[in-house]
């Protein structure tokens, strides 16, 4: 009896928490949606889904949904791909393993605004340090401030960077639950490296790639901050996504209604993306 | 004892008690400052200038006031750049700020037309104002501008007067000065002069000097965009030929560079002309004053010579409309009167007074810096009454005061105008198309 109130007030809490600081935030941002206002003190006129009209009209919203999808789905395939090879160089016999372990988990434990600066002075055309790095090959700095592909490739790999420890160390805890009889089955029947990873270790793996991919997707299709402090969306749009969008549309023009619609439409997508995911990938089916 | 007294009523009664316990627990859980706040008389102060030898003078002039009228006034600091989304915070929150500092016109005119400020019209009239600082609403004067701001082009004097060179007056006297100390040679430095071009505030408030001496207007006396018109679009595009002209002057990768940029590369020895204003000299006046010594000035030329302009950047301070509106009338018109002068000495050269009085004024003209850069000062004085020397920013564009300039301002349209121009090489034609565009739908609605 006891137990059960004390498992019911840790709930109640819980539950209180996330109406408080999800439910009500996200309750009060659709309500924005259907209005129109020039700033958060200004009375509200209720416009229906004027707004959505308005922002799905702009070929500046499917630009930026297009550059979120390049950006999800290069970050999401790099720290995967990082990711299990990390995990499984990690999972062998290595010397120094757990230093090793340590040092691979550094970049995830770093502020953003630290990567987003460090990288920002070490890639300065004049000072930088990055700048002097590419003068052996020729050039007089990286371009990130004048090429939008550039630029997106460099938010792409300080993504990959920063996250990619978070896809190893998911894949090394996964990693460390298979069975070392099915490896030695496999080598048994002669079977080579690359098959005992194809057919052992990556099916063995599913349940973890699953859930992984399906977290990344949703934390890098809503990365919003590494973006931000490193291009500003920029140079000329060329890394501005759905949530930069937003967040322009809210605290720089003061366009609450049509920011607040951005991110809904955001959320929509997101959530029917997730549902059909989980079509695709059910979390209950074991991988074999 | 004290059940007795409390009993007889000579000691505290029952409901004095039950207040001060109440009072007590909401003031530990926070949930009754609005009561303790009404009590002790507080005025809550946001201040943008967050600099420690400003905030300090501030503080000081607090406790002043608080020992003089007994009154207290809470400062809280923020960068100038984040304090209006504070204030709609603090509105929105129930416990707005009685003053605090706004650094767009737009930010002031929408709180006024919201009723969330106070008209300070007995304050402001006291005194006599310099041109284009007091932006009235109706007729009403809503902040109280306590500098200029302005941003000109800063340079190294040192190595003018080493190669024999004066003070540039167009476009292309600008590029020769350049030219001529661009190099590795003896009183040279590696790069020109650095303008930022990204999608930023620094793009927007050193870019565009050229552009507004150039006689460049963004908007009609409707507020209809003309920038891409027949009259002003031939101006623009020489403008946006000189940038492209002065871009073999700049370090590399303008569109990376930013506010550190401007004074960094400056401070460094890498540029010999930067645009700023006279805070590049405060600070380099405390770190390095026979390198500060070796700065001048001089205002953003025309392409023809014939006009000047500076960049509008200005402060003020707005009342807000609260329980303590009237309190805060009187710490203002007080700190006016007592301190504003000791304020502005925090950064002698870069708070260039916007009260016209002040420059007259035994106390402020008794600081050293005042003499010590006393060419920049007479610049200064000389932007406020030279009738070919216009005061212009893009946020203070249009026939009057009013948002929708602030909505260009945000939008980027005039630096990615330059990026345009700069980075992709488009035509005048396309870049000042692309940008009129940008504005209209900026303004829209």
């Amino acid at each position: 009896m006891r137990g059960e109130r004390t498992l019911y007030s840790i709930l109640g809490v819980a539950v209180l928490l996330t109406g408080l600081l999800i439910l009500y935030p996200a309750y009060h941002a659709l309500e924005l949606s259907f209005q129109k206002l020039d700033s958060f003190v200004s009375e509200p006129e209720w416009v229906g889904f004027a707004n959505y009209g308005t922002v799905l009209r702009l070929p500046e919203f499917w630009a930026a949904f297009g550059r979120g999808i390049v950006f999800a789905l290069s970050t999401i395939t790099l720290q995967v791909v990082f990711g299990i090879a990390f995990a499984m160089l990690l999972n062998a016999q290595i010397p120094l393993k757990p230093l090793v372990r340590g040092i691979t988990v550094l970049p995830y434990l770093l502020p953003t605004i630290i990567v987003a600066l460090t990288f920002q002075w070490m890639l300065d055309p004049t000072n930088g340090v990055m700048s002097d790095a590419v003068g052996l090959f020729g050039m007089d700095y990286i371009p990130w401030g004048e090429n939008g592909a550039v630029a997106m490739s460099l938010v792409i790999f300080l993504s990959v960077w920063i996250w990619t420890p978070f896809v190893t160390l998911a894949f090394l805890a996964g990693l460390q639950s298979v069975p070392d009889e099915l490896y030695e089955a496999a080598r048994v029947d002669g079977a080579t490296a690359w098959q005992r990873f194809w057919h052992i270790t990556l099916p063995q793996l599913r349940p973890v790639l699953t859930v992984v991919v399906l977290l990344r997707a949703i934390w890098m299709f809503n990365k919003f901050d590494i973006i931000w402090l490193t291009t500003r969306g920029g140079p000329l749009e060329a890394t501005e996504h759905l949530p930069v969008l937003a967040y322009r549309k809210t605290f720089e023009m003061y366009q609450l209604g049509e920011g607040a619609a951005v991110s809904a439409i955001s959320f929509l997508i997101l959530s029917v993306f997730i549902f059909v995911y989980f079509y695709f990938f059910p979390l209950d089916e074991k991988g074999s | 004892m004290t059940k007795t007294n409390y009993i007889a009523g000579s000691g505290p009664s029952r409901r004095t008690v039950l207040k001060g316990v109440g009072a007590a627990a909401g003031a530990a859980t926070g949930l009754y400052a609005p009561f303790v706040h009404a009590q002790t008389k507080t005025i809550r102060f946001l201040n943008g200038e967050p600099s420690r030898e400003s905030v300090r003078a501030m503080q000081f002039a607090a406790a002043q006031y608080e020992k003089e009228k007994g009154i207290t006034v809470q400062m809280d600091s923020v960068p100038a750049g984040g304090a209006f989304d504070k204030v709609q915070a603090s509105i929105k929150g129930g416990r707005p700020y009685d003053i605090a500092t706004l650094i767009f016109v737009g930010d002031v005119l929408l709180l006024a037309e919201e009723g969330k400020l106070a008209p300070i019209n007995d304050i402001v009239n006291k005194y006599d104002w310099g041109p284009k600082i007091l932006f009235p609403v109706d007729g009403d004067n809503y902040w109280y501008p306590y500098d200029y701001n302005l941003c000109w082009i800063n340079y190294r004097k040192d190595l003018y007067d080493a190669q024999g060179l004066s003070e540039p007056t167009n476009w292309d006297g600008l590029l020769s000065n350049l030219g001529a100390l661009k190099g590795d040679g003896a009183n040279q430095l590696p790069h020109g002069i650095v303008h930022p071009i990204g999608s930023n505030g620094a793009t927007n408030y050193t870019a565009f000097g050229y552009m507004w001496a150039n006689g460049v207007q963004l908007f009609d006396d409707e507020w209809n965009i003309i920038l891409d018109s027949p009259e002003m679009a031939p101006l623009v595009g020489e403008y946006l030929d000189f940038m492209a002209s002065l871009s073999q002057y700049m370090p590399p990768a303008p569109a990376q560079a930013g506010w550190p940029n401007l004074v960094g590369d400056f401070q460094t020895d890498k540029i010999s002309h930067t645009p700023g204003t006279g805070r590049l000299i405060d600070t380099m006046n405390v770190r390095m004053p026979e390198r500060a010594s070796n700065v001048s000035s001089f205002l953003y030329p025309s392409m023809r010579g014939d006009m000047f302009a500076v960049n509008h950047g200005y402060d003020g301070w707005v009342v807000l409309d609260t329980a303590m509106t009237d309190e805060a009338m009187k710490f203002l018109e007080w700190f006016s009167d007592e301190h504003l002068i000791n304020f502005l000495h925090t950064s002698p050269v870069h708070y260039q007074p916007t009260r016209l009085d002040i420059y007259e004024d035994a106390r402020w003209l008794a600081h050293p810096d005042i003499d010590t850069f006393k060419h920049i000062i007479d610049m200064q004085e000389r932007v406020l009454s030279d009738e070919n020397v216009v005061i212009r920013s893009i946020d203070t564009e249009g026939p009057y005061a009013d948002a929708r300039a602030g909505k260009v301002f945000r939008s980027y349209a005039l630096p990615e105008m330059l990026q345009n121009k700069m980075l992709k090489n488009l035509s005048n034609e396309e870049c000042i198309k692309a940008a009129a565009e940008k504005m209209r739908s900026a303004i829209a609605g």
